[in-house]
C-alpha cells in the first residue's frame, strides 16, 4: 500500500503538468471516516476548477486508477476548492457509506459550494 | 403561523433544490433563506464556502420571490477591525447595503451596532444576528432602539423562558430563535471562536499561518467527549418543541447551518418543518456534528424534557437533571 500511496502521488502530479503545466501535489493518503467512508485524497496546488472542467475526464480516468489501486472504489470523485475562489486544492475519490451516499452525494446540487463534483456513479 | 428561516449554502442549484423541496412536500413555514455575502465586503460568523456576487444575489433573489420565499444575507461578522467606521468603511458598506437592496434582497442580518443603524436607512429588514449576543430584555431594548426590524437571540438563553418571555414583552420587533445549533452552554470560547471566524472569513487576515486554527473547535469537542452532558445542556430546541416558544409568542424558528450539505439541510428542514422526529438528535445539530458517529441521543426520550428546561434555573451543579437524562437517552455508537 505505501508504494502504491507514494507511486499515486508522483503520477497524479506527472500527469496534471503535462495537462495544464505546473502543480504541485503535496501530500496524496487513503483515509477511512468516522461515518464508514474511505478514500484517497490528493493535497494541490496550482489546479483551477476551469482546468477541472476542461480535463475532467481524463483527470477522473487517472484518478481512478490511483484510487482502485489503493483499493478505493471510485465511487466519487470531486475537487474541493478553496472558498470564494477557482483554486482547486484537494481531489478526492471516495467509496460512500450509506449515509453519505444520500447526504454528501444524493442532491442534485453539489452538496456544498466550495465542492466540485467530477463523477457521480449511478 | 411560524416562519422557518433556512440556511442556503450559496450556490443557485442549492437554492433551487431547497426551493423544489419545499414546494413538493408542502412544507409552508419555510418563508425565507439566507446566506453569506461577500467576504470582500465583510466575513461571517461562519465559514463562507460561496462568495456571490450582486448579479448573482440579485438573481437568486427573483428566484426565491418567484417561489414566494424572502431573501437574507448575512454580515455577522463580530469584528470588522474598526473599519466600518473609517470613512472608506463608511462608504463601502452603504455602497453595499444600496447595492443589495436594489437586487430586492429582503433582509441583512448584521452584529455590529453601527450597521444595524446604518441599515435604518433601507427599506430592508435589519435582522440582529445571534453573534450580537442578545441575552436580557434591556439589550434587547438597546437593539430596537439601534433600529432592529428583528432580534436572534443568543443560544445562550434559549432555554431560559423566563428571559425569552421578558424580551418577547420589552420589543415591538419581531424575536427569532435558533432552533438547532448545539453549541456548549455559557462556551468559554464563543466570542473567541467567532471573533476568529469573522476574521478568517474576510479580508483582515493573521499576519502569520495560524499554527491552530482549529483550536476553538477542538477544545469544543474535548469536552464533549470528556463530558456528553455538555451535549445535552445545549441550548438546542427539539421539533416538538417548537410550541412551548410559540406559546410565549416567538414565531421566527431558524436553522442553522449554512456550511453544511444540501441534502442535510433539506432534511432538517422537514423534520422542523414536521415537528416531529425519530432517530437521533445529533443528526439534526449543526454544531458538533462529528459527534453523531459516536453518541446517540434518542430523541424520543427526550420527551418532556421542555417542562423541565422552561423553569429550570440553571444552577446546574445543584440541579442535575441534565445528567440524568444524559444518562437515560444518550448511548455510545459502537
Amino acid at each position: 500500500m505505501k508504494g502504491e500511496v507514494k507511486e499515486g502521488r508522483k503520477t497524479l502530479e506527472d500527469e496534471l503538468r503535462k495537462l495544464v503545466g505546473t502543480i504541485f501535489v503535496s501530500e496524496a493518503k487513503v483515509f477511512g471516516m468516522a461515518c464508514g467512508c474511505v478514500g484517497f485524497a490528493a493535497d494541490l496546488r496550482g489546479l483551477r476548477s476551469d482546468d477541472v472542467e476542461v480535463f475532467m475526464e481524463k483527470i477522473n480516468g487517472i484518478l481512478a486508477e490511483i484510487s482502485e489501486s489503493v483499493g478505493v472504489e471510485p465511487e466519487f470523485i470531486y475537487a474541493r476548492k478553496l472558498p470564494g475562489s477557482d483554486e482547486v486544492v484537494v481531489l478526492t475519490t471516495r467509496e460512500l457509506c450509506d449515509r453519505c451516499k444520500k447526504e454528501f452525494a444524493g442532491s442534485k446540487a453539489p452538496p456544498r459550494p466550495d465542492i466540485l463534483v467530477m463523477k457521480k456513479k449511478g | 403561523m411560524a416562519r422557518l428561516i433556512i440556511p442556503h449554502p450559496g450556490h443557485f442549484p442549492a437554492l433551487k433544490e431547497l426551493i423544489e423541496v419545499k414546494e413538493a412536500e408542502g412544507l409552508n413555514e419555510v418563508d425565507e433563506v439566507f446566506m453569506g455575502g461577500s467576504p470582500d465586503v465583510m466575513g461571517s460568523g461562519r465559514g463562507v464556502l460561496h462568495a456571490p456576487l450582486l448579479d448573482e444575489i440579485r438573481a437568486q433573489t427573483e428566484y426565491a420571490h418567484q417561489h414566494g420565499i424572502k431573501m437574507n444575507i448575512t454580515m455577522n461578522s463580530t469584528c470588522p477591525a474598526g473599519h466600518h467606521l473609517s470613512f472608506e468603511g463608511y462608504k463601502m458598506f452603504s455602497w453595499y447595503f444600496g447595492a443589495l437592496n436594489k437586487a430586492g434582497v429582503d433582509a441583512v442580518t448584521v452584529s455590529e451596532p453601527y450597521l444595524v443603524e446604518l441599515l435604518r436607512e433601507y427599506p430592508m429588514k435589519t435582522v440582529v444576528s445571534c453573534l450580537a449576543y442578545i441575552d436580557a430584555p434591556q439589550r434587547a431594548q438597546f437593539f430596537e432602539e439601534l433600529g432592529a426590524d428583528v432580534i436572534t437571540v443568543d443560544t445562550n438563553i434559549n432555554r431560559h423562558f423566563d428571559l425569552l418571555r421578558g424580551i418577547v414583552r420589552a420589543v415591538t420587533c419581531d424575536v427569532r430563535v435558533i432552533v438547532n445549533e448545539g453549541c456548549l452552554y455559557k462556551c468559554p470560547f464563543r466570542f473567541s471562536h467567532y471573533n476568529l471566524a469573522s476574521h478568517l472569513s474576510s479580508l483582515y487576515q493573521p499576519r502569520t499561518p495560524l499554527f491552530a486554527p482549529d483550536f476553538y473547535f477542538d477544545k469544543c469537542i474535548a469536552i464533549r467527549l470528556r463530558d456528553p452532558t455538555q451535549i445535552i445542556k445545549s441550548g438546542w430546541i427539539r421539533p416538538e418543541d417548537l410550541k412551548a416558544y410559540e406559546a410565549i409568542g416567538i414565531k421566527d424558528f431558524k436553522l442553522s447551518g449554512r456550511t453544511k450539505t444540501v441534502n442535510w439541510i433539506i432534511d432538517c428542514m422537514r423534520v422542523y418543518s414536521k415537528r416531529s422526529f425519530t432517530g437521533n438528535v445529533l443528526d439534526i445539530l449543526d454544531c458538533p456534528q462529528m459527534l453523531r458517529y459516536l453518541f446517540c441521543i434518542e430523541n424520543e426520550k427526550l420527551e418532556g424534557s421542555i417542562d423541565q428546561w422552561q423553569v429550570c434555573k440553571k444552577i446546574c451543579h445543584a440541579c442535575g437533571y441534565c445528567d440524568t437524562l444524559t444518562k437515560e437517552a444518550l448511548t455510545y455508537i459502537k
